[in-house]
């Protein structure tokens, strides 16, 4: 977000706390959702519980559109739209609440710089496997995102996304890599996870962080979601402790729920 | 301004390449040596050729020149071929279309043969056209590129494009003699929500004792999207893609003199649109009707009353599409209102309703003391009008009385009196000062002098 929106948003959410009637919209859960979306949105539902910011998730076969920014998750919070989870960290942060308020300017900075590897990486590689790996976008990306449509608009509108991600990633340069390539990324970027966390509860120690929320987000979905090939989620286990993070957060965040 | 798009299609063809039917050409006949009546003389046509055919095919015509073999007399095989002409000409491939009757000659010419030509220009193989239009309080611009008669079968192909106050959209359209109107047509419509749509018509019409019916199948694939942070949620909710295929049947009874300013006669417009049993997500019935009577009085006065309502209702769950819902207020409907701003709305935006009815009483009158007449002044008339109307939704669990009750309540009403030009046989402008009453809350007035432009007024 550019600096004037950044003051515009906290000049209004500053005005209201939180209500008890705010709404997170993602598409639908069995049908539709696919696994980077997945992923977004379960990020940012652990990061709001992470706060105790009660939030209601509200499956809508157009969210994707009534997103202000085409991406989901999207929140509903008094008369304000906000979707992403770097808008909503900033949005939460004028209202008064905050995870990162502890942590130093190093540590933020450092914060962001992890944040960034895995929005560059792991999200990246999600899109990557979903549209432009044939097996999975054939078999799984395009029938779930077409479903709620009749013939042949569900034809147009999933061949339109695919080609739209495939142009982006070509756009950033990965268009060339190969589907083992994209795997060894995502090792990668789960061991430098892996190191930065230790034997350590939460990234920065005793109290979770955005961070851990966005990363609890894409390690569990790609973990919990069934593709083509188990190889992606074969990767993650691999590191131990990265695997005891999710169930340490599923269990005292979401443990009234399953996902 | 919260407005939404025009509820009537513009009027996607420009004026044709007029071909104006001339006198038929005097035919050459080798004078008789003798005086003889030659309506009595029997003669035989034996051969009836087609000259000056370029990328035409033969086959298409042999339809329209068949009658002429069947005359068995001068006068006859003249009538003949002169309404063979004219179903040439109708085709509209042919700029000039010539016809020579001449005995025949060559081995097997008969005494009493004849043979008939026509002879045919074609029309260049492209042609293009610069109009001007006026919808619904809208004006636009339109450039056309006409390709007649493509693959020599009087198919037509157009491209149009049209820019306007209200609109901007693109129309490719193909057209075979046989039912067939194919139109492709996207419209990118710029209000406080973007609705973009692709369409395919298909649609006959044909006229059954005293009326005239339509039939259509309607696809259209239709985009809602916002355009800024500070749209309603309402608008918000709306947003996406959704496909509609529909059926959809009109009767219209004209008996009116005149579609624009009617003097005498009366218009009764009945259609329906059902969505959804032959594919696509939009699910409903739509009704709506228009009744209209016109009575000249006393001293080159018109009473004029009209009638419009309508009513969507949905099939399954699913609640009604912002795109489907009827819209009121404005100019051409209850004056002394903003554009479709009546009726449901939130912050400001209106969503529009699943029921309406309305009714305008006008008087028209000649301008105050005759200015111009015989001339411009004929164009301008004088109209005092009352207009009251109302729109809401339904919720169809309750009765058919709740929705009536419904509808009886909060009535919107204006009157008024203003100044009416009449634009040709098409459109009329309107400057009016309107008195509006019943006003809810919610609503958008435009109290005072309000201008319309359009085709179709309450």
């Amino acid at each position: 977000m550019s600096l004037a929106a950044e003051a515009f948003v906290s000049q209004l959410a500053a005005a209201e706390p939180w209500p008890e009637n705010a709404t997170l919209y993602q598409p639908l859960k069995e049908d539709q959702i696919l696994l980077s979306d997945h992923a977004s949105s379960l990020a940012v539902q652990a990061y709001l519980r992470m706060c105790g910011l009660p939030v209601q998730v509200l499956c809508r076969v157009n969210s994707e559109f009534m997103s202000p920014s085409g991406k989901i998750p999207f929140i509903h919070v008094g008369n304000q739209v906000v979707s992403e989870l770097g808008p909503i960290v900033q949005f939460t942060k004028a209202k008064g609440h905050s995870l990162s308020d502890g942590l130093d300017d190093v540590q933020r900075a450092e914060m962001k710089a992890y944040m960034e590897l895995v929005n560059n990486m792991l999200l990246t590689a999600e899109l990557y496997i979903q549209w432009c790996d044939d097996a999975t976008a054939a078999e799984i990306s395009r029938p779930r995102y077409s479903s709620p449509y009749s013939w042949p608009l569900s034809k147009i509108l999933a061949y339109q996304k695919q080609w739209e991600v495939r142009r982006k990633m070509n756009a950033i340069g990965w268009g060339g890599k190969t589907l083992q390539q994209v795997y060894e990324d995502v090792s990668q970027c789960c061991q430098a996870l892996s190191q930065r966390l230790g034997m350590q509860p939460y990234f920065f120690n005793k109290q979770p962080t955005e961070l851990d929320a966005l990363v609890f987000g894409h390690l569990f979905t790609i973990l919990t979601t069934r593709l083509t090939s188990s190889e992606l989620a074969e990767r993650v286990k691999s590191y131990s402790n990265l695997l005891s993070f999710c169930r340490r957060i599923e269990q005292t965040y979401f443990e009234d729920k399953s996902s | 301004t919260g407005t939404l798009h025009s509820l009537d299609p513009l009027p996607m063809q420009g004026p044709e390449l007029g071909i104006q039917a001339d006198d038929i050409e005097a035919p050459e006949v080798e004078q008789e040596p003798k005086q003889e009546v030659l309506e009595n003389k029997n003669v035989v046509v034996q051969r009836v050729h087609i000259d000056g055919l370029g990328r035409t095919k033969e086959d298409l015509l042999t339809y329209e020149i068949a009658e002429v073999f069947r005359a068995n007399n001068l006068i006859d095989v003249m009538r003949k071929s002169h309404e063979a002409r004219q179903k040439l000409l109708r085709l509209g491939i042919f700029r000039k279309v010539e016809v020579n009757i001449d005995t025949s000659r060559g081995e097997d010419a008969l005494p009493n043969g004849l043979d008939v030509t026509f002879e045919v220009t074609e029309l260049r193989r492209m042609t293009g056209s610069y109009n001007t239009m006026v919808g619904n309080n809208e004006g636009s611009m339109v450039l056309g590129l006409r390709l007649p008669n493509v693959f020599g079968r009087a198919e037509k192909l157009t491209f149009q494009f049209s820019y306007g106050t209200k609109e901007t959209s693109y129309g490719l359209s193909f057209f075979k003699p046989q039912p067939g109107h194919f139109e492709r047509k996207l419209k990118k419509e710029k209000f406080l929500f973007i609705n973009t749509t692709y369409s395919k018509t298909g649609s006959c019409s044909f006229p059954m004792w005293k009326t005239n019916q339509t039939l259509k199948w309607e696809g259209v694939w239709r985009e809602l999207g916002c355009l800024g942070q500070n749209a309603s949620f309402a608008i918000r909710n709306e947003s996406g893609h959704s496909l509609k295929s529909s059926l959809s049947h009109a009767m219209v009874v004209d008996t009116r003199n005149s579609s624009i300013l009617p003097r005498k006669g009366g218009l009764l417009k009945i259609h329906q649109e059902l969505a959804g049993y032959t594919g696509g997500d939009a699910r409903f019935l739509k009704e709506d009707f228009e009744i209209q009577l016109n009575k000249t009085l006393y001293w080159d006065s018109v009473l004029s009353a009209s009638l419009w309502g309508g009513l969507l209702l949905p099939f399954g769950d699913a609640p009604t599409c912002i795109a489907d819902r009827f819209y009121l207020g404005g100019p051409t409907s209850i004056r002394g209102f903003s554009m479709y701003s009546m009726g449901p709305q939130s912050d400001g935006d209106y969503l529009g309703g699943e029921a309406y009815w309305a009714g305008g009483l006008h008087l028209y009158t000649p301008l105050p003391f005759r200015p111009g007449r015989g001339g411009f002044g004929d164009l301008f008339r004088t109209h005092f009008f009352l207009n009251a109307g109302n729109l809401c939704n339904l919720h169809y669990g309750e009765g058919p009385q709740a929705h009536l009750k419904k509808l009886a309540e909060c009535i919107r009403w204006s009157y008024g009196l203003g100044i009416v030009l009449r634009l040709g046989n098409i459109a009329r402008l309107e400057l009016n000062y309107c008195i509006p009453m019943g006003v809810q809350s919610g609503d958008r007035i435009c109290d005072g002098i309000q201008f319309g432009a359009g085709i179709r007024f309450l």
